[in-house]
């Protein structure tokens, strides 16, 4: 895939989808050409440890974003617990404790729209397995300003109510398995 | 009209100055405002002048008030443990809570100030630009199964400062009402007070030994952020003790002024 036609990529999980964001994080090689940013649901307590194990397995630096942080390649940013992750117009990333979304702090819809309104079609985002629906409309925004989306086959994920959600609210560019997200991502140069 | 021109104009008709906070955040709760009171900027605007409460509304939806009991307690673990080196042992030491939204934050520290035996030695003021979080505060009324995060907060910090002590002993719990309320002796050691932390001095004359200053200014461009910085930093004596969100840093311009310090900074001798 040409490149240097997108600038970011963002996924959204919820709890159960560690396993594959870790995959997907293993994979990047060290010169990955974009950024990543990543909103996933975590449990209460699965807090310390969490992106210190995924940057021990990573090749890129994985870390937790700090407010008004800018986003830069070489980086995979982990929406912080308890905080919802948003992307500003100068592509800084900025954070809030306003209200849970659809129960969820981070929320997944918030990073998607947000980041859409910044890189509209210069975009990729991706929606992972999951138990809520939250990240359905923050991909149709993905989607509506002509980036590039990809789900989750429903049939790979543990917990499907996430891809689902996002299949019934628009037709993605591409429904992959982890291991086809994982391909797609490797190709991109 | 666009965002900054309808900031503008509300600055000038009502006071209120939100034209330096981040842009993503406030067009986003502008719009939600916009949508639920089905009303264009236009027609906000020529409303209120005359519609005090309608100001009162749009400063509450604007700003973002959510607040936590011991939010982050690993941060409130290391403050206990520093706070007792940290005061001077002769004089009255002053506490602020700048953007205290409903409270919480400054009764979590009364907790730790109490169960330190430090309470004859500090003020502590909380302070907000909103008038009904300060009554909310100053009520110490909370729901409760909404809630019941704020006790385990409180247990892991208490369980990790080798205390036992029982919730129970700062709020008495109504599972009927499903609230929680303040106790008396820990509401009338705060002090709440209304300040707009843009336009408005300190409304007190102390000199400050610790400020808390968390999740407020993650809503203030970098512009705003230096000059508010400066001008609390002015009220704070040497050496005293800043506190920031846990995912909060504070603008370059600043970094001469303040020193890391763990999870804190201190303002530079
Ligand atoms: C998200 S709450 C943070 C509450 C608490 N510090 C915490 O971290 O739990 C932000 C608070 O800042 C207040 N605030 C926003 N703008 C302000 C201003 N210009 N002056 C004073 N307070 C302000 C809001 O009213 C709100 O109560």
């Amino acid at each position: 895939m040409a490149t240097s036609q997108y600038k970011a990529i963002v996924i959204g999980g919820s709890a159960g989808s560690y396993a594959v964001v870790s995959k997907i994080v293993a994979a990047l090689p060290p010169d990955f050409p974009l950024p990543v940013i990543i909103c996933m649901h975590r449990l209460k307590h699965v807090r310390a440890g969490f992106v210190e194990a995924l940057n021990d397995k990573s090749q890129l630096n994985v870390i937790e974003p700090y407010d008004k942080q800018p986003v830069e390649r070489g980086n995979v940013y982990v929406a912080p617990a308890n905080y919802h992750l948003f992307v500003e117009y100068d592509a800084t990333l900025s954070l809030s404790i306003e209200e849970p979304h659809l129960f969820c702090r981070p929320a997944i819809d918030h990073t998607l729209s947000s980041a859409a309104k910044t890189w509209r079609d210069k975009l990729i985002g991706i929606i992972l397995t999951g138990a809520n629906k939250d990240g359905a409309q923050g991909l149709k925004d993905i989607a509506d300003r002509g980036g590039y989306t990809i789900v989750q086959d429903p049939a790979t994920a543990d917990v499907p109510t996430m891809p689902r959600a996002a299949l019934r609210l628009l037709q993605p560019s591409a429904t992959l398995p982890p291991q086809g997200i994982i391909d797609f991502l490797k190709s991109i140069r | 009209m666009d965002i900054k021109d309808f900031l503008k104009e509300f600055n000038r008709r009502c006071g209120f100055d939100f034209s330096d906070y981040s842009t993503n955040s406030i067009s986003r709760r502008l719009s939600k405002i916009c949508e639920e009171m089905g009303l264009s900027f236009e027609q906000i605007l020529n409303m209120v002048v005359a519609d005090k409460q309608l100001v009162q509304t749009i400063v509450e939806d604007i700003t973002v008030n959510t607040t936590e009991l011991f939010r982050d307690p690993s941060v409130w673990t290391a403050y206990a443990q520093l706070l007792p080196k940290h005061l001077p042992k002769q004089t009255m030491s002053t506490i602020w809570h700048i953007g205290c939204s409903k409270g919480l934050e400054v009764y979590s520290n009364l907790i730790i100030i109490n169960e330190l035996g430090l309470q004859d030695r500090c003020r502590v003021f909380g302070t907000d630009i909103n008038p009904t979080v300060l009554e909310n505060a100053q009520k110490g009324v909370y729901p409760y199964s909404f809630n019941k995060g704020y006790v385990d907060n409180f247990n892991t910090v208490m369980h990790s400062l080798n205390l036992n002590t029982p919730f129970e002993k700062y709020f008495s719990i109504d599972e009927q009402a499903d609230t929680m309320t303040v106790s008396p002796t820990l509401r009338q050691q705060a002090r709440f007070l209304p300040q707009d932390l843009v336009k408005d001095r300190a409304p007190f004359a102390y000199r400050v030994d610790v400020v808390f200053l968390r999740n407020v200014m993650i809503y203030f461009n970098e512009q705003l952020q230096n000059r508010v910085l400066s001008n609390v930093l002015e009220k704070m004596h040497d050496g005293a003790l800043f506190i920031m969100g846990k995912q909060e840093d504070i603008p370059q311009a600043m970094k001469s002024r303040l020193l890391r310090q763990g999870p804190f900074y201190k303002k530079f001798k």
